[in-house]
């Protein structure tokens, strides 16, 4: 992930590049890295695919549906109960993104720091990283219903199994991140005698952000998960769309457990959206998001 | 009595221990006058990079001692008496080239006062004030680019950036560990240029590692010649070539008289430490 690349390739070195302002030459537009670019969505070459293999997908599933009508409901039923207990549902995904997102920022907080600690003091890492590790090869779903009994129907046992579930990708991804800078970089920044905080504030955690934001590309939707666990264990819980998921397959309605899944899905694909928008003006700078290099 | 910039006492340095021990830098003696170009030249192996680290104080020498202004290289980095130069550019890919220049000005901001208190740096440097980058990155060729990210720049760009940071910080000493050794000679040679115009400027003592002779003798006054096995200083040679010292040197044949002889000494102290 270096960017300072360790040998200079020739070409880079020559000094042919004219030292003009104005645009770059920028050869990554037309790499095929990038075909997502605006214009590439009117070509049916790029569009058409998926379509297809939608339209196939539909096909198999409404042909299931009426050979097993037990076992899947018809999308026609699904998008009925979505369009007529609209607000139903936005409610329950609202308190199920609550928590998801409420159990992340716990987590993130106290990885986070934890992360600084152990990055920095030895001692803290020989301490804590074993019982990380296993923490982490814990399956959460095995936990969970201890947790419940423990911290009762409310909010607290979603938060802790949310941010336990969280919890490992960003410790060990910040943790990374913190200690991957160069050494020639940390050797520039030791000759200047420059503290620990200013190598923190400066060189470490910015050098950890892509590490960071990796993490929470990973998190995210374990984050969802960690949620909806944490609802489905506790039986009696007042909302999410967990609960509406346990509650309708107990009572056999399809079409509420199957549009309960369809939002979790879509919720989930925003939650991914936000972090690379997020990702993108935070990490301008780095390889990942070169595309939009131009100013 | 006059105190040297750098000064090695039969510095020694040891990697392992017991059989295994290989021994880095052998007893060096050492002393490097304030303002001075010096070099260091030698096979890989003979301890030119272990010389440099410990007086950056980036490692601590075993027997001996390290002196920078008569002081440690631990004081000396505290005071911010040191720019470093290392092999690669290291710069910070997040900050523009100008916000990596300046950045240095705003880490450990109670140098200056340390410095003051330095033996005679104190009356040398009262009333420093900051340079101004966009000028030194001006006079670097990077007046164009200032804005730019590391990452959009060339190679030789790149290292020309590492060299305004450490003369950004209006350094005592400058150490630069073959800076130039990842560069085509073409851009080597503006490198070299730039090089010298900014140490004529700012008459800083530096000390210089390179593989290349000719690099040495266009910007030393001072040659050190060294070997390994042990690594050892075998000879020091005065480069007593007029300055500047343009691309019209490279025609006189006194320029080519010392390359030949630094050449000379280099491939004996590699016999001998075939031999050896």
């Amino acid at each position: 992930m270096s960017i300072v690349p360790e040998q200079v390739a020739p070409e880079q070195a020559a000094p042919a590049q004219p030292a003009v302002a104005g645009p770059p030459a920028e050869p990554s537009r037309y790499s095929l890295k990038h075909p997502r670019s605006r214009i590439g969505w009117i070509r049916p070459a790029v569009w058409l695919p998926l379509v297809a293999m939608l339209a196939i997908l539909g096909a198999l599933w409404q042909w299931g549906a009426a050979k097993l009508p037990y076992l899947l409901p018809p999308l026609p039923s699904i998008g009925r109960s979505l369009s007529d207990d609209f607000g139903y549902y936005l409610k329950n995904a609202g308190i199920t993104l609550g928590e998801a997102a409420a159990g992340l920022a716990i987590s993130f907080v106290a990885a986070f720091v934890l992360a600084v600690l152990v990055s920095e003091v030895p001692v803290v890492r020989r301490a804590v990283m074993p019982i990380a590790v296993v923490l982490n090869v814990t399956p959460v779903v095995a936990i969970a219903p201890a947790l419940v009994v423990a911290f009762g129907f409310g909010a607290t046992p979603k938060l802790v199994i949310t941010a336990l579930i969280c919890f490992f990708p960003i410790l060990i991804n910040t943790t990374t991140g913190l200690r991957s800078v160069p050494q020639q970089v940390l050797q520039v920044y030791r000759t200047m005698d420059a503290s620990r905080l200013e190598m923190l504030a400066y060189v470490r955690v910015p050098n950890a952000l892509p590490y960071l934001f990796a993490a929470l590309r990973i998190v995210s939707p374990l984050s969802v998960i960690g949620a909806v666990v944490a609802e489905l264990s506790a039986s009696g819980s007042t909302g999410g769309l967990g609960t509406v998921i346990s509650t309708a397959s107990s009572m056999n309605n399809l079409a509420v457990v199957y549009a309960s899944i369809f939002v979790l899905a879509l919720m989930g694909v925003l939650v991914m959206l936000v972090i690379t928008l997020a990702e993108r003006r935070a990490l301008h700078w780095h390889e990942s998001s070169s595309s939009d290099r131009t100013k | 009595m006059k105190v040297s910039a750098i000064e090695l006492d039969s510095a020694r340095k040891v990697y392992g221990h017991g059989a295994s021990a290989m021994v880095a830098l052998s007893d060096v003696d050492l002393s490097i006058g304030p303002g001075r170009f010096v070099s260091l030249i030698g096979p890989s192996g003979c301890g030119k990079s272990t010389l440099l680290r410990l007086v950056a104080g980036l490692e601590t020498a075993d027997g001996g001692s390290v002196r920078v202004h008569g002081v440690t290289p631990d004081q000396a980095c505290a005071a911010k008496l040191i720019g470093f130069v290392p092999q690669t550019p290291a710069l910070l890919p997040w900050r523009s080239v100008l916000g990596n220049v300046t950045l240095p000005q705003r880490i450990n901001t109670a140098a200056a006062r340390r410095r003051e208190r330095i033996g005679d740096l104190g009356e040398r440097g009262a009333g420093k004030a900051p340079p101004d980058m966009l000028e030194l990155l001006r006079r670097a060729g990077l007046g164009e680019v200032v804005h730019r990210l590391p990452a959009q720049l060339s190679g030789g760009m790149q290292q020309r950036t590492a060299i305004v940071r450490a003369f950004g910080l209006q350094p005592d000493v400058m150490l630069m560990d073959e800076p130039f050794s990842a560069l085509d000679e073409f851009t080597r040679e503006t490198l070299q240029d730039q090089l010298l115009d900014l140490w004529d400027e700012l008459k800083t003592t530096v000390l210089f590692i390179t593989h290349s002779v000719q690099e040495a003798v266009r910007l030393s006054d001072t040659v050190v010649v060294m070997a390994p096995r042990p690594g050892r200083i075998v000879d020091v040679i005065d480069i007593d070539l007029p300055r500047p010292r343009n691309q019209r040197l490279f025609e006189q044949s006194s320029f080519h008289e010392y390359e030949d002889l630094i050449r000379d000494r280099l491939h004996r102290a590699w016999r001998s430490a075939d031999a050896a």
